[in-house]
């Protein structure tokens, strides 16, 4: 519990606007984009925006001194129920923190508030002739900070890697209040452990970001899309591997399979061949058409050798936006398909993607449940979605198992449980198989030192007994 | 656990699409004024899930929430799954005044009105009485005073552009027997006679002397979106029952097309009226829609810049965005401003419950519209007029505002 006293020294640090404990707003802020089912015991206390380091420092350092509970919050787009508060205690919401710190365009880095919107970031930069590559299929609403305590990735990641590899450097208030900066703009920095790499993808266990060094790269002048149908995926992996090899690396190459194409085609009213056993949308990007040209002409040789149904080159950028739009609309047109929809993150190498789609499809017709395959092929990140009726006894008792299963198939294969969407609550339980009791126990070293109190983001990651704030 | 009651089972089988990604955060204009969850449809749409799932009680604080709703589709265009949230607020306040009982007096006196046509003919005619009965405070601000009368356009503007040129025939698809009658919109009749006027002279250029003026009732729009659901559909009965002998319904106000057009979704369930209701929706034509259709074109094209607030229900609600601005093209020299199917704020009610937000959002459409350089703003829907007059208020004259009937 927090109390009135409390709460007016919250209003102190950030202005009584900005701190909401209405019973409508602590259950507007106990859910993301998991489907975690509601409850009471997922809400905050109370809610705190605060719009500076300095207020976020202040905060903490009251939580601190309290023992609440602090769970930090982007946009809530994340999908493993990281920004779920549920120790209760302050959800700490980000999103004032939403500027342009500063453009710095001749060393090519730009420093942004956490609340940012990755889209609003990648278009400033744009607009500069400059790249942020990371891209994820929610970047229009999902911010720079959860982007980075998700270390999150995106469809060009075969070629730009994921959001780690743009960070350069950061400023965090830790548990007690205090504020420390990591990395910096030096492209050469061994001063020290590299705390920024620590702080990217720690899913607000370790301290809260509140400055964003990111580097950027000039804009390629050349970008199209292809889209290539095939019979089905065992070809279709087969393509993205033949041009790899051969050094033809697109800027993106994302994979569906048959029960993802067909869930778009209900989605939008097409009809789409029910031959076509998987799709890949490919994205190229070069200096100019002359280089684009001799990609396309690459991979559509390589497609062909593949047996590919249909290859198609986009003509202009309203094609363009259009293939992309497919992929982009995926997710939700998956989810659109049952009441229920659990959808996984797992990521393996990159040669065993075939592999482990056809384990998942013995998965799915073991429990006869159906399963949507769809991901960056380029980078073996797939994301399996069951789709089910948890209404339904049958469903509900073996949905689970399934999944189990999934993730063993991944680890089996060399893979790991989540490639970019980060463990949350809803994939703890299966951390202790992935990283080994030792694993856990130097994770549990690490949130120890920094955050001795375990006030922030209490319960996340791993399975881990409940603090009670008092 | 008590009965879940239809309408909320309804309202969470459409919110049950939402996939909480927070894309409508992006859009939605009231979450541009007040960035916090329950602004946006994904917080509305999970407010009504949690009521279903008992984890949200029914209030009178979440009958705000929902009531913190311009009904203006955005996030529904936008949305990845199309989730129609504008629906799923209209039943979720219908289900609160059902369960919390006790509908605001405000709204009772204002739902009272509208459904009786000879108040609303009084109300055009008296000031007064407006005053006398209280309800000038709930009928959009800038009710009375100064609508801009088309006798004047024609007199500052008509220039000799086109005049004397022959007529071009005009090409229409519509059948020329059809029965076509003007719908009065409350509003219109209430706040802006003249254009409801100028809107019967242009139907009767399409089909002198035979357009049918019945005495129809409200659309009803302002009892279904504030839990009146009976009341709105006892008017859309005898709406009904009027135009059975009707080929085409016209109306000049936005959002009586647009809720004209929806009713019979709202029979759905009624083996009674199902058919008779699906035929009346799919008679309803709004004003820009017909003009088209009948390959009307303005008969002058006047030296005066005009620009277009494109009314939710007429873009969003109708998909009626061309027709418009083809029109306002023909009549004057057209200037697309920044932003003009962004809502005004005018919504409903919405500007007397929630003031400041609204007087926040008709200051970006003032600066758009000022941008444009345009000396009239054109709209088509009575509560879209009273903002944007309020607008040209607030610029100190620097453009009028005017119905798209009263310059085409
Ligand atoms: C349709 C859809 C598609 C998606 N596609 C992708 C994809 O392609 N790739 C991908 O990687 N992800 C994807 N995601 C998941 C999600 O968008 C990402 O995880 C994103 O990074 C979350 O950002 P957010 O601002 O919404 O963070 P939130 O969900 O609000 O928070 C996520 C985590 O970050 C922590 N956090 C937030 N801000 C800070 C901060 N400033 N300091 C410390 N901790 C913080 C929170 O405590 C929480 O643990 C998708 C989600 C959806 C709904
Ligand atoms: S955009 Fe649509 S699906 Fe996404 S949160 Fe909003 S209403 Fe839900
Ligand atoms: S209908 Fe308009 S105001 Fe209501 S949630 Fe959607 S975008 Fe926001």
């Amino acid at each position: 519990m927090i109390t009135e006293e409390i709460k007016n020294k919250l209003r102190a640090i950030v202005g009584s606007e900005y701190v909401l404990d209405s019973e409508i707003d602590r259950f507007g802020y106990s859910y993301d984009s998991s489907f975690v089912q509601f409850s009471e015991s997922n809400q905050p206390d109370v809610i705190v925006r605060p719009a500076n380091t300095k207020e976020v420092s202040a905060v903490m350092s009251l939580a601190s001194s309290m023992g609440i509970p602090v769970t930090a919050r982007g946009t809530s787009s994340g999908r493993t129920g990281g920004s779920i508060p549920v120790s209760g205690g302050i959800a700490l919401s980000l999103t004032r923190m939403d500027k342009i710190i500063e453009f710095d365009e001749r060393n090519m880095m730009v420093t942004v508030g956490p609340g940012m919107r990755t889209m609003e970031l990648y278009n400033h930069c744009a607009e500069k002739g400059l790249f942020y590559p990371p891209d994820p299929a929610s970047w229009k609403y999902s911010t720079i900070g959860g982007n980075i305590a998700e270390n999150a990735g995106g469809m060009r990641a075969v070629k730009y890697g994921v959001t780690n590899n743009y960070v350069m450097g950061l400023e965090v208030v830790l548990a007690d209040g205090s504020v420390i900066r990591t990395g910096g703009k030096a492209i050469k920095n061994v001063t020290g452990y590299n705390l920024t790499q620590l702080f990217v993808g720690s899913e607000g266990t370790l301290g809260i970001v509140t400055e964003i060094v990111l580097r950027l790269i000039p804009m390629p002048a050349a970008r199209n899309t292809m889209q290539l149908m095939f019979p089905d995926i065992e070809q279709a992996c087969g393509t993205i591997h033949a041009m790899l090899q051969s050094g033809l690396v697109p800027a993106a190459a994302e994979l569906m399979d048959h029960t993802s194409i067909q869930a778009v085609a209900r989605h939008r009213s097409l009809n789409i061949d029910p031959a076509i056993g998987a799709c890949v949308i490919i994205e190229i990007d070069g200096e100019d058409d002359a280089a684009l040209q001799k990609q396309a002409s690459g991979i559509e040789e390589t497609a062909r050798r593949f047996s590919a149904i249909e290859v198609r080159t986009a003509a202009n950028q309203a094609e363009s936006d259009d293939i992309w739009s497919i992929r982009r609309g995926l997710s939700s047109a998956v989810g659109a398909m049952a009441p229920n929809r659990f959808g996984e993150d797992i990521s393996v190498p990159r040669d065993a993607f075939p592999d482990m789609v056809r384990r998942i499809r013995d998965i799915s017709e073991k429990y006869s449940l159906t399963i949507a395959v769809y991901g960056h092929a380029g980078d073996g990140n797939l994301h399996p979605s069951v789709l089910c009726d948890m209404s339904n006894p049958e469903h509900a008792g073996k949905v689970h198992t399934a999944i189990g299963e999934i993730f063993d198939a991944a680890l089996q294969v060399g893979g790991t449980l989540s490639g970019e969407h980060g463990i949350g609550i809803t994939k703890r339980s299966y951390t202790e198989k992935a990283l080994g009791t030792a694993g856990i126990e130097a994770h549990k070293a690490i949130k120890a030192a920094l955050d001795p109190k375990g006030i922030l983001n209490p319960g996340k990651i791993w399975e881990q007994p409940v603090k009670e704030g008092n | 656990m008590a009965e879940m009651k239809k309408l909320l089972i309804d309202a969470a089988a459409i919110a049950r699409e939402c996939d909480r990604c927070g894309n409508c955060t992006t859009v939605c204009p009231l979450y541009g004024e007040i960035d916090i969850e329950s602004s946006a449809a994904r917080g509305k749409n999970n407010l009504t899930l949690g009521l279903a799932a008992g984890v949200v009680k029914a209030s009178p604080a979440l009958l705000k929430a929902a009531n913190f709703c311009l009904l203006c589709r955005t996030c529904a265009e936008n949305c990845p799954t199309k989730v129609r949230t504008d629906e799923v607020m209209i039943a979720l306040r219908q289900h609160l005044t059902d369960e919390l009982g006790g509908l605001t007096a405000k709204y009772r006196m204002l739902g009272t009105i509208m459904k009786t046509r000879p108040l609303v003919k009084l109300a055009a005619f008296s000031m007064a009485v407006m005053r006398f009965l209280h309800i000038n405070r709930f009928v959009p601000r800038g009710l009375v005073p100064n609508e801009n009368r088309r006798s004047s356009f024609t007199a500052a503007y008509a220039g000799p552009a086109l005049l004397g040129q022959p007529v071009v025939p005009w090409e229409s698809t519509i059948a020329h027997d059809s029965r076509v009658a003007y719908f009065h919109g409350c509003g219109m009749d209430m706040m802006f006679p003249d254009a409801a006027g100028s809107s019967i002279k242009l139907l009767e250029k399409t089909a002198p002397g035979k357009i049918q003026d019945l005495a129809n009732k409200c659309c009803g729009l302002i009892h279904l979106a504030h839990g009146m659901r009976n009341d709105f559909i006892d008017l859309a009965k005898e709406n009904i029952r009027l135009y059975e002998n009707t080929d085409i319904i016209v109306t000049d106000c936005a959002s009586c097309s647009s809720t004209l057009k929806h009713t019979a979704q709202y029979f759905e369930d009624d083996p009674e009226w199902r058919d008779r209701a699906e035929e009346f929706s799919s008679k309803v034509m709004d004003i820009t829609e017909y003009l088209t259709r009948a390959g009307y074109r303005p008969q002058q094209r006047e030296g005066v810049r005009l620009t277009f607030h494109e009314p939710c229900h007429l873009g969003r609600g109708q998909g009626l965005r061309s027709q418009p601005r083809e029109l306002l093209k023909s009549a004057g020299e057209y200037v697309e401003m920044t932003g003009a199917d962004v809502c005004c704020g005018g919504s409903g009610s919405f500007h007397l419950d929630y003031p400041e937000v609204s007087e926040r959002m008709l200051e970006k459409k003032r600066g758009n519209i000022e941008k444009t350089g345009a000396a009239i703003v054109v709209t088509e829907c009575p509560a879209c007029l009273a903002r944007m007059q309020k607008a040209s208020r607030d610029s100190n004259g620097k453009f009028i505002a005017m119905h798209i009937s009263q310059v085409i």
